[in-house]
C-alpha cells in the first residue's frame, strides 16, 4: 500500500473530504432543499388545486427527490469514479427494493382479484377471528 | 419463573426422541470429557473457538455442516422407512404428528444448517487465499457469524429434547403455522433459530461482498479473479438482497403468534397468500445462494483436472451475474397454482425458463474446458462429471415445471420433490463434496484417501438415482409430497427402490466418516509437502499446506488471469523462484470470545422467547448488548507477527518450492 | 528478459491496458469499513421494502375497523419529520467537528442529534399509545398490524440509533478521535441519514398518500 493516497480512487460513503466551509455548506443546502421539498409534499397532499390522480404520483416523485437530496448532500454519493462501488451497490439495492415492492403489489393485486372472498364468505370475513 | 417450560416438555413418552436425546447428550458429554482429559480445551478455545482466522472459521462451518448432515439424513432415513412400511393396511411406525416434525426438521436442517454452512465454510476458507490477501474484510464479524449460525443449529436440535419441532414443512406456511393451528412451541423453535442464524448470514454477506470488491492482491482486477470468487460475490449479493426479506417475513409471523397481530391469520383481514409470496421472494434466491458457489467449485475443479484454463472466462462471469439478477425475478413459479392468473404466471414462467440459459452456457464452458485437455479422474473430477449429468436432468425437469400448465398437474407432487432433490444433490451436495476433497489438503496438509473417496462418490451417485428417479414416476402417478401413509399398494416397488437408494447414500455418509478417520490415521502416506498437490492454477496453491496464519508473507503481484499458473510457468521457464521479497512485520487481528459469548446470549434469549420466560429474554438481550459494548471498548485490535518470523516461515516455503521446481518441466 | 518479453507474459504492472480497479492492492480500513456498513444499510432497506410491500397489500384489510384517514394526524407527522430531518443535519455537523478533532462541538452536536431523535420517538410513542387507547391497536386488523410494524420497525431502528449515539458519546469522551472511533462515527452517521431516507418513504406513503381524499 502506498504511504500517501494520491488521488483517492475510492471514497467511503458519507466521508467528508473538503474544507470546513464547503462541507458545512453541503449540509445546509441539503437541509434547505429537504425542508422545501417536505413542505411542498405536505402542501400537495392537502391542496385541492391539483388534479386528483396526479397527486399520489407527484408525492412519490417528491419523495424520490428528497431521498436524492439526502444521498447527495448528506451521504455524499456522487457519480465520480471514486464513488463507483457505492453507486453500484445503491443501484443493486434500489433494483431489489423495486422488484420486491412492485412484484408483491402486482402479484397480491391479481391474487386479490382472482381469489378474493365470495359474497357468502364476506360476511364471515369481517368478523373478528 | 420458567414461563411455559415444564417437565412435560421432555418426551418421556416418545421412545425415539428420548433415546436419541440420551445418546446425543452422552456422546457430546463423552467427547467433551475426553477432550478435557487430553488437555485440549485451552487449545480449542485459543486456536479455534475464538479464532478470527478465515481458515479456521471455514473449517468450523464445515464441521457443523457435516454434523448436521448426519442429523438431516437420519430424518431422511426415517421418512424413507416410514414410506416403505406404511403401505395399505399398515400404519408404519411414525404417527403423523411425529412424521410431520421429521420432514420439517429434515428440510430446515439440510438447507439452513447443512448446505448453507458447508458452502459458507468453503467460501470462507478459499476466497481470501484465492484473492491473494490475508483475511476477509471483517474477521471478528466473521467469527460472530459462525457462532450465530451454530446457535440456530443448537436451538433446532434442542427441540428434539425439550418440547417439539414445527409440523408445518420447512417453510412454515400459515395458517397452519399460526398460533391457532400450531399452539405448541415447535414453530417458535423454528422461527427463533432461523432469525438468529439469519443475522449471522447477513453479516457474512456484508463480509464477502466487501472483501471481494475492496480487498484483493495488487494487480488483481475483476477480470483476473478466479471464477469461484465471482460466484461467491454473486451468492453474497443474493444473501444481502434476500435474507432481509426472510427476516421481515418470519418476524411478521412471530408478531402474529406472540402478539396477536393479523398479518397472515384467517381473521382480522390477514392474508396467508402474502406469506407465500414473501417467503418465496427469499426462497428462490436462496437456492442460487447455494448453487452459484457450487458452480464456482466446479469451474476450479474442471480447469485444474483438465490441465487447461477455464473455457470462456468472460462468458462465465456474465452468466454468473445474469443468474444472480434473474434469480430475483422468478419466485412466483413456486406458487403458480395459488391463483395469480395467466398473465402473472406467464411472466414468471418465461423468466424461469430464461434462467436456464446462462446455466447452460456454464455447462458448455465446462465441457469445452475438458475437451482437448488431459483429464485426471480424481475424486473431485468424479463429482464434477456426476454433477454435469445429474444437474442437467434435474434442470430439465425444472424447465418442465417452469411451464404453468405442467406445474398445475405436478405441483407439490413427488415429481416436484424429485426435481429439487435432483438439482440440490446434483449441484450442491456433489459440489461441496468435491470442494471438501479438493481443498482438504490445503487445510490440513494431507490428502484424503482417494480410493475411499471414489467409493463414496459412487454411493452418492448410484444412491441418488435409486432414491429419486422412482419419485418422478410416483409424482406422475399422483403421489403427493409429505405422505405419512401410502394408500395405493402399486406404489410399493417404487418406494422400496427408494429405500435401497437411501441406504446406499447412508453407506456413502458412513464411509465419509471412515475416510476422514482413516486418512488422519494414515496421513504420513499422503502428505502434501509442497502445498500444490493437484498442480493447481489459483493462488491458494502458492502457500504451504496448511498456510501460515497470515497466508502470504508478501501479497503476490498478480499478472494476468490464473495468477498462480502464470507465476508457476514463469518460474519453471526461468528455473528460479520469484525474487525474495523484503520482509515486514505483519499485523493480524486478535482472537476474541465476542462471537461465542454473543451466541451464548442469543441462544439464551432465543430459548427464553420460545418458552415465554420473559425475564430471561431481557437478561439475554442485555447480555448481548453488553458484550458488544465491552468488545467495542478494547484498545488493542491487532497483534504483530515480527518480520523475522515471517521471513523464517517464508524461507522454509521457498526452500520446499525450490526443490519442487527442480523436478518440474514446462508442460507441452 | 527483455521488456517486451516481460510484457508478453504479463509481468509488468504499467501495462497500457486498463485492467480495472485492483492495481493498488487491498483498500485501507477507512474505505473498507464504511463500505461494508453501506452494504448493511442497503440490506436493511430491503427489509423495509418487504414491510412496505406488506403494508401496501394490507392497507385496505381493515376488517371493518378504523381506516387511515380516521387515525393519522398530519401535524404530528410534520413535527416528527422536521425533528428527524434536523437531527440528520446536526449529525452532519457533528461529523464535521469530529473530523477536525473538536471534542466540545462534536459532543454538543451529537447530544442535539440524540435529543431531536428522542423528540421524534416520544411523538411516535404517544401516537401509538393513542391509537391503542381508542381500540386501534395492531391486533385490531391486518392493516393496523402492518402499520404498527412498518412504522414501529423504523422507530426500533431509531431507538437502536439513539443507544448507539449514547455509546459513541461515551467512547469519544473516553478515548478521543482514534481512527477506529472515527470509522464508527462515520458508520453511525450513514445509519442516521439512512433512517431519515426511510422516514421520507414512510411519511409520504403511509401518512400523506394514505390519507388523500
Amino acid at each position: 500500500m502506498t504511504d500517501r493516497e494520491p488521488e483517492q480512487l475510492n471514497v467511503a460513503p458519507g466521508a467528508p473530504h473538503d474544507s470546513l466551509l464547503s462541507e458545512t455548506l453541503s449540509y445546509v443546502i441539503g437541509l434547505g432543499l429537504a425542508l422545501v421539498l417536505t413542505g411542498i409534499s405536505f402542501w400537495v397532499a392537502s391542496t385541492s388545486s391539483l388534479w386528483g390522480p396526479g397527486v399520489a404520483a407527484g408525492l412519490v416523485v417528491l419523495a424520490i427527490a428528497q431521498m436524492g437530496v439526502h444521498l447527495v448532500f448528506f451521504l455524499h454519493i456522487t457519480s465520480g469514479p471514486d464513488n463507483t462501488n457505492n453507486v453500484l451497490a445503491l443501484a443493486f439495492g434500489v433494483m431489489i427494493v423495486f422488484l420486491v415492492m412492485i412484484g408483491t403489489i402486482w402479484i397480491m393485486g391479481h391474487l386479490a382479484a382472482n381469489m378474493g372472498p365470495t359474497p357468502e364468505m364476506l360476511n364471515l370475513h369481517t368478523q373478528r377471528g | 419463573m420458567f414461563g411455559e417450560l415444564t417437565w412435560e416438555a421432555i418426551p418421556f413418552d416418545q421412545p425415539i426422541p428420548l433415546i436419541t436425546s440420551l445418546v446425543v447428550v452422552l456422546a457430546l458429554a463423552g467427547i467433551a470429557f475426553w477432550a478435557w482429559r487430553k488437555g485440549w480445551w485451552p487449545y480449542l478455545w485459543n486456536e479455534w473457538v475464538t479464532s478470527t482466522d478465515h481458515k479456521r472459521i471455514g473449517v468450523m462451518y464445515i464441521v457443523l455442516a457435516l454434523m448436521m448432515l448426519v442429523r438431516g439424513f437420519a430424518d431422511a432415513l426415517m421418512m424413507r422407512l416410514q414410506q416403505s412400511l406404511a403401505i395399505g393396511a399398515s400404519q408404519g411406525y411414525l404417527p403423523p404428528e411425529h412424521y410431520d416434525q421429521i420432514f420439517t426438521a429434515h428440510g430446515t436442517i439440510m438447507i439452513f444448517f447443512m448446505a448453507m454452512p458447508f458452502v459458507i465454510g468453503l467460501m470462507n476458507f478459499v476466497v481470501p487465499l484465492q484473492l491473494g490477501v490475508r483475511d476477509v474484510a471483517f474477521p471478528t464479524m466473521n467469527n460472530v457469524s459462525f457462532w450465530l449460525t451454530a446457535s440456530g443449529a443448537l436451538l433446532v436440535n434442542l427441540s428434539l429434547f425439550i418440547g417439539e419441532f414445527a409440523r408445518t414443512g420447512w417453510l412454515a406456511f400459515p395458517p397452519l403455522s399460526e398460533k391457532a393451528f400450531s399452539p405448541g412451541v415447535g414453530v417458535d423453535y423454528y422461527l427463533v433459530a432461523l432469525q438468529i442464524s439469519g443475522v449471522g448470514t447477513v453479516l457474512t454477506g456484508v463480509n464477502f461482498v466487501t472483501t471481494i470488491l475492496k480487498i484483493r492482491a495488487p494487480g488483481m482486477s475483476y477480470m483476473r479473479m478466479p471464477v469461484f470468487c465471482w460466484t461467491t460475490l454473486a451468492a453474497n449479493l443474493l444473501i444481502l438482497a434476500a435474507f432481509p426479506v426472510l427476516t421481515a417475513t418470519l418476524a411478521m409471523l412471530m408478531l402474529d403468534r406472540y402478539l396477536g397481530f393479523h398479518f397472515f391469520t384467517n381473521g382480522g383481514g390477514g392474508n396467508s397468500m402474502l406469506y407465500m409470496n414473501l417467503i418465496w421472494v427469499w426462497g428462490h434466491p436462496e437456492v442460487y445462494i447455494l448453487a452459484l458457489p457450487a458452480f464456482g467449485i466446479y469451474s476450479e475443479v474442471v480447469s485444474t483436472f483438465s490441465g487447461k484454463p477455464l473455457f470462456g472466462y468472460r462468458s462465465m462471469v456474465y452468466a454468473t451475474l445474469a443468474i444472480c439478477i434473474i434469480s430475483f425475478m422468478v419466485w412466483l413459479h413456486h406458487f403458480f397454482t395459488m391463483g395469480a392468473g395467466a398473465d402473472v404466471n406467464a411472466l414468471f414462467g418465461i423468466a424461469s425458463m430464461i434462467i436456464a440459459v446462462p446455466t447452460g452456457v456454464k455447462i458448455f464452458n465446462w465441457l469445452f474446458t475438458m475437451y482437448g485437455g488431459r483429464v485426471r479422474f480424481t475424486v473431485p473430477m468424479h463429482y464434477a462429471i456426476g454433477f454435469m449429468l445429474t444437474f442437467v436432468l434435474g434442470g430439465l425437469t425444472g424447465v418442465l415445471l417452469a411451464m404453468p400448465p405442467v406445474d398445475f398437474i405436478v405441483h407439490n407432487s413427488m415429481f416436484l420433490v424429485a426435481h429439487f432433490h435432483n438439482v440440490i444433490i446434483g449441484a450442491v451436495v456433489f459440489g461441496v463434496m468435491a470442494g471438501y476433497t479438493y481443498w482438504f489438503p490445503k487445510a490440513f496438509g494431507f490428502t484424503l484417501d482417494e480410493r475411499l473417496g471414489k467409493i463414496i462418490f459412487w454411493c452418492w451417485f448410484i444412491g441418488f438415482y435409486l432414491a429419486w428417479f422412482p419419485a418422478y414416476a410416483l409424482g406422475f402417478m399422483g403421489a403427493t409430497r409429505r405422505l405419512q401413509h401410502i394408500s395405493d399398494p402399486s406404489w410399493a416397488p417404487y418406494l422400496h427402490v427408494e429405500m435401497v437408494g437411501a441406504l446406499v447414500i447412508l453407506a456413502g455418509i458412513v464411509l465419509t466418516v471412515v475416510q476422514l478417520l482413516y486418512s488422519i490415521r494414515t496421513r504420513e502416506q499422503r502428505l502434501d509437502v509442497t502445498g500444490d498437490p493437484w498442480d493447481g492454477r489459483t493462488l491458494e496453491w502458492l502457500t504451504l499446506s496448511p498456510p501460515p496464519h497470515f497466508n502470504f508473507a508478501v501479497l503476490p503481484d498478480v499478472h494476468g488471469e490464473e495468477a498462480y499458473w502464470t507465476r508457476k510457468l514463469t518460474a519453471i521457464r526461468d528455473e528460479k523462484l520469484v525474487e525474495e521479497p523484503k520482509y515486514e512485520d505483519i499485523e493480524m487481528p486478535l482472537n476474541t470470545p465476542t462471537g461465542v459469548i454473543c451466541a451464548f446470549f442469543a441462544s439464551l434469549t432465543g430459548f427464553a422467547v420460545i418458552w415465554h420466560i420473559w425475564w430471561l429474554a431481557i437478561v439475554g438481550l442485555i447480555g448481548a448488548f453488553a458484550v458488544l459494548v465491552w468488545y467495542a471498548w478494547r484498545d488493542e485490535h491487532e497483534h504483530i507477527i515480527p518480520a523475522a518470523k515471517v521471513a523464517e516461515l517464508e524461507r522454509e516455503r521457498r526452500r520446499i518450492r525450490g526443490e519442487l521446481l527442480k523436478t518440474l518441466t514446462v508442460p507441452t | 528478459m527483455s521488456a517486451t518479453e516481460a510484457a508478453a507474459i504479463g509481468l509488468t504492472h504499467n501495462a497500457s491496458e486498463d485492467t480495472g480497479l485492483g492495481h493498488r492492492g487491498p483498500e485501507s480500513k477507512s474505505i473498507v469499513v464504511p463500505y461494508g456498513f453501506w452494504l448493511f444499510v442497503l440490506s436493511d432497506m430491503v427489509l423495509f421494502s418487504a414491510l412496505f410491500a406488506t403494508y401496501a397489500s394490507l392497507v385496505h384489510a381493515t376488517d371493518g375497523g378504523p381506516i387511515t384517514s380516521q387515525l393519522f394526524d398530519r401535524t404530528t407527522v410534520a413535527v416528527e419529520t422536521g425533528a428527524l430531518l434536523l437531527s440528520s443535519f446536526v449529525c452532519g455537523l457533528a461529523m464535521i467537528a469530529a473530523k477536525r478533532g473538536n471534542m466540545a462541538w462534536t459532543q454538543i452536536w451529537l447530544v442535539v442529534t440524540g435529543l431531536l431523535g428522542l423528540v421524534f420517538l416520544a411523538l411516535e410513542i404517544e401516537e401509538f399509545a393513542g391509537l391503542v387507547a381508542i381500540g386501534a391497536g395492531p391486533q385490531r386488523s391486518a392493516f393496523l398490524s402492518a402499520f404498527f410494524t412498518l412504522v414501529g420497525c423504523h422507530g426500533a431502528h431509531v431507538t437502536a440509533g439513539l443507544m448507539w449515539i449514547g455509546t459513541m458519546i461515551a467512547q469519544i469522551w473516553a478515548k478521543g478521535f482514534h481512527p477506529h472511533i472515527m470509522r464508527r462515527l462515520l458508520c453511525l452517521s450513514i445509519f442516521w441519514h439512512a433512517l431519515d431516507i426511510i422516514w421520507v418513504a414512510i411519511f409520504t406513503i403511509v401518512y400523506l398518500i394514505g390519507t388523500l381524499p
